[in-house]
C-alpha cells in the first residue's frame, strides 16, 4: 500500500522542517540575547563583553535574515 | 455550448467562495498566536496576513498540479463533480466556523471532489494509493506531529537560551520576532492553500476543454483571482476561530507564539516544496500544542485538542458524504446549469442563515480580543 509513496520527497520534507524550524527560531533566541546583553554590558562599562555580545546577535540577525531569503528563493524556483 | 459556458461560471464563481472560506477560516491559523500574545493589534494582524497571503499564492504552483492531478483522474472530471465538491468543502468549512473548530479547508477540499467523483464514476477514478494515501493522509499524519515536535523542541532551546534573561526585553523581542514569524506564516498559507483552488480551477477549465489533462497548469487569471479571494477571506477574518487557536488550546507567551509561528511556517513551506496539498491547520494547531506540551504538559487543555483532533478525523470523510449528496441532488436537474444554481441557491441561503445566527451574539472582534 506504501510502496507508491514518494519517500524521498516525504524525508526531504522532514529533515528540511527540522532544521529550519529549530535552527532559524534558535538565531533569532541569539539575537534576543545579543541584544539584550550588549546592551546591559554597555550600560555597566564593559564595553569588550558588551561588543562579544553585539557580534552574537549581528551573527544571529544575518542567519535569520540568510535562511528566510534562501527559503524564498528555493520555494519560487520550483 | 452557452450552458456549459454558464456552468464553468458557476464552477469558478463557487471555486473563489470556496478560497473565500478557505481564508475566512484559516485566518486563526496565520493570526491567532500573533493576536493573543499582543504582538500585533488584532486589525492590524489581520490585514498583514491578507498581503502576504495574495503574494504567497504567487510563489509556487506544484500543490495547484498535486490537487489538479494526482487525487482524482482528471480526465474523468465533470464540472458537476468540481462543482459538488466545492459544495461539500463549503459546507464544511461554514458547519465547522459555526462551532468554532479549526479544520482543515484542504481535506474538505480534497474529500468533497472524492465524495462527488465517486458517485459520479466509482472508485476506479480515484487514485487512492498515490494520490489519497501518499499526497493527503500520509501527510496528515505527518504534517502536525512534525510541527508538534519541532514547536516543541524551537521552545525548549529558546527558553535555554534566554532563560536568564530579564523577562521584559524578551517579551517585546519575540513580540518584534512574531511579527516577522506571523508573516512567513501568512506567506506559507497563501502557497500551500491558494494553490488548492488553482488546482480545482484548473481541473473545471480541463472538464470545460480549455486546458490540456496532460498539463493543467492555471493560466495567470486564475493565480491572481485565488489570490485575491483567499486575501480577502483572510482579511475578513474567522475571530471565532482564532479566540480557540489563541488562547483556548493553552495560554501563549510571546515566545511560544514565536516558536508555534516558526515550526508551522518551517514545514508547510518544506511541504509545499515536496507539493504536499498538507493542512495548514493541521499544522499549526500541532506547532501550538507542541509549544504548549513542551513547557508544561498541563499547560495544554487537552480537552480543546481532543475536539480539534476529532473535526480532523471528521473532515474528509463529512465533506465527501456532502459532496456525493450534492452531485446526486446536481444530477436530478441534469447536466446542465439547472443543478448547479439551484444548488447554488439553497448554499447562499444556508449561509445567510449561519452567519445571521452568529451575528446575533454581538461583536465578534471584541470577543476575539477579550
Amino acid at each position: 500500500m506504501f510502496a507508491t509513496v514518494d519517500w524521498d520527497a516525504l524525508l526531504t520534507v522532514i529533515w528540511s522542517a527540522l532544521v529550519a524550524g529549530i535552527v532559524v527560531p534558535a538565531a533569532y533566541g541569539f539575537v534576543i540575547l545579543g541584544t539584550t546583553r550588549a546592551l546591559d554590558l554597555g550600560r555597566q562599562g564593559r564595553a569588550g563583553e558588551a561588543a562579544v555580545y553585539a557580534v552574537i546577535g549581528t551573527v544571529g540577525a544575518a542567519a535569520v535574515v540568510a535562511a528566510i531569503i534562501f527559503g524564498i528563493v528555493v520555494l519560487s524556483a520550483k | 455550448m452557452e450552458g456549459e459556458l454558464l456552468t464553468v461560471i458557476i464552477v469558478v464563481a463557487t471555486a473563489l467562495a470556496f478560497d473565500f472560506t478557505n481564508g475566512f477560516h484559516d485566518t486563526a491559523n496565520v493570526v491567532a498566536t500573533s493576536i493573543s500574545t499582543r504582538a500585533m493589534a488584532p486589525r492590524l494582524a489581520v490585514g498583514y496576513a491578507a498581503i502576504l497571503n495574495f503574494v504567497g499564492a504567487f510563489i509556487s504552483l506544484k500543490v495547484a498540479a498535486t490537487v489538479a492531478s494526482d487525487v482524482v483522474n482528471p480526465e474523468d472530471i465533470t464540472l458537476l463533480v468540481v462543482f459538488s465538491g466545492l459544495v461539500g468543502a463549503i459546507a464544511w468549512n461554514l458547519t465547522t466556523w459555526y462551532f468554532g473548530l479549526p479544520s482543515s479547508s484542504s481535506h474538505a477540499l480534497i474529500g468533497g471532489i472524492v465524495g462527488a467523483m465517486l458517485v459520479a464514476n466509482g472508485p476506479d477514478a480515484i487514485f487512492f494509493e498515490t494520490g489519497i494515501i501518499g499526497k493527503v493522509m500520509l501527510p496528515a499524519v505527518v504534517a502536525p506531529t512534525l510541527a508538534f515536535i519541532v514547536g516543541g523542541a524551537a521552545i525548549l532551546v529558546l527558553y535555554r537560551i534566554v532563560g536568564r534573561l530579564r523577562p521584559r526585553p524578551v517579551t517585546s523581542g519575540f513580540r518584534g520576532g512574531q511579527v516577522i514569524s506571523g508573516g512567513l506564516l501568512a506567506l506559507a498559507h497563501g502557497t500551500n492553500d491558494a494553490q488548492k483552488t488553482m488546482g480545482v480551477i484548473a481541473l473545471a477549465l480541463v472538464a470545460y476543454g480549455s486546458l490540456p489533462a496532460s498539463d493543467p497548469t492555471p493560466p495567470t487569471w486564475v493565480v491572481v483571482s485565488a489570490a485575491a479571494a483567499i486575501a480577502m477571506g483572510t482579511y475578513a477574518g474567522g475571530w471565532r476561530i482564532i479566540k480557540t487557536m489563541g488562547s483556548r488550546i493553552h495560554k501563549m507567551d510571546s515566545a511560544q507564539g514565536f516558536a508555534a509561528q516558526g515550526a508551522g511556517a518551517a514545514v508547510i513551506l518544506a511541504s509545499t516544496h515536496g507539493g504536499f496539498p498538507l493542512s495548514t491547520t493541521h499544522t499549526i494547531s500541532g506547532a501550538v500544542i507542541g509549544s504548549g506540551a513542551a513547557k508544561r504538559l498541563s499547560a495544554v487543555r487537552w480537552g480543546v485538542a481532543g475536539n480539534i483532533v476529532a473535526a480532523w478525523i471528521v473532515t474528509l470523510p463529512a465533506a465527501a458524504a456532502i459532496g456525493a449528496l450534492a452531485y446526486a441532488v446536481t444530477r436530478l436537474f441534469g447536466t446542465g446549469a439547472a443543478g448547479p444554481l439551484v444548488v447554488s441557491v439553497l448554499m447562499v441561503l444556508g449561509s445567510v442563515l449561519l452567519f445571521s445566527k452568529r451575528a446575533r451574539h454581538g461583536p465578534v472582534v471584541a470577543r476575539a480580543e477579550a
